[in-house]
């Protein structure tokens, strides 16, 4: 794997998370009081623009390798919306969380070496 | 006509309905994608050379699909049931990637991806409730 393609794998993931959450509120701003129908229509924006940017490097990338083998890279998304967390919200880490961001880890460096 | 408007309207149908089309649009962007692929040219890294094969308009049907019936699942399951079940998909698709595409999976790809999904099922509720926090 050349540098180009895991800096697109890891590319397409932080746009796909981001845009996930701006999504999201989005759709929970329209239920609040008060708020400016303009602010949502940025999230919205926002986070359509950034899903799009994620499938198109996706496009691009499964153009060059199997889906088996880029698949499995999806699994690293869990660990950046945990990281976001234990940043945004000083979220403590359970253990579990910790054992499972390790599995997944290993696992991506073994199909990154198949 | 109304008893089977209410059992489509079953969450759980949603919840199903939703991870087929996941596993379908991704079949159908690889499909698409190596159709079209053009490896030497640099603007295929963009990815939007991909628009001209038709798979590939399926595939963003079925996202769009999926994508409603998820956003109609979460009304009525919690994330933290909804998202580690819709996480089977990641079984099904290096499977059905073994199975329709041909792809052939080395020893070492399959344990590695064995270790991804043991490690999801266990980060799939916590994950869950953080992004319900984010």
């Amino acid at each position: 794997m050349t540098l180009l393609a895991l800096v697109l794998i890891l590319l397409a993931l932080l746009t796909f998370v981001a845009g996930q959450i701006f999504l999201k509120h989005a759709m929970e701003s329209t239920t609040q009081a008060g708020l400016q129908k303009s602010s949502v229509a940025v999230r919205l924006g926002a986070g359509i623009l950034l899903m799009t940017i994620s499938f198109f490097i996706t496009l691009g990338l499964l153009q060059r390798f199997d889906l088996s083998y880029l698949y499995p890279f999806q699994g690293l998304s869990v660990i950046i919306i945990s990281l976001i967390a234990a940043l945004i919200l000083k979220e403590k880490l359970s253990w579990r969380l910790m054992i499972g961001v390790l599995l997944i880890t290993a696992g991506v460096v073994l199909v990154s070496m198949s | 006509m109304r008893e089977r408007r209410s059992g489509f309207a079953n969450p759980w149908l949603q919840l199903a309905l939703s991870v087929l089309c996941v596993l379908a649009s991704e079949l159908l962007l690889k499909r698409g994608a190596s159709e079209v692929a053009d490896p030497n040219s640099a603007l295929s890294w963009t990815g939007i050379n991909g628009l001209t094969s038709a798979l590939v308009w399926w595939a963003i049907l079925l996202v769009i699909v999926s994508f409603a019936s998820w956003l109609y699942v979460l009304k009525y399951i919690p994330l933290t049931v909804a998202f580690p079940l819709s996480r089977v998909v990641d079984v099904l698709v290096p499977i059905s990637c073994w199975i329709f595409l041909g792809e052939i999976i080395s020893v070492r790809r399959w344990c590695g991806i064995a270790l991804v999904i043991i490690g999801l099922a266990l980060v799939a509720k916590p994950v869950a409730r953080l992004e319900e926090k984010l």
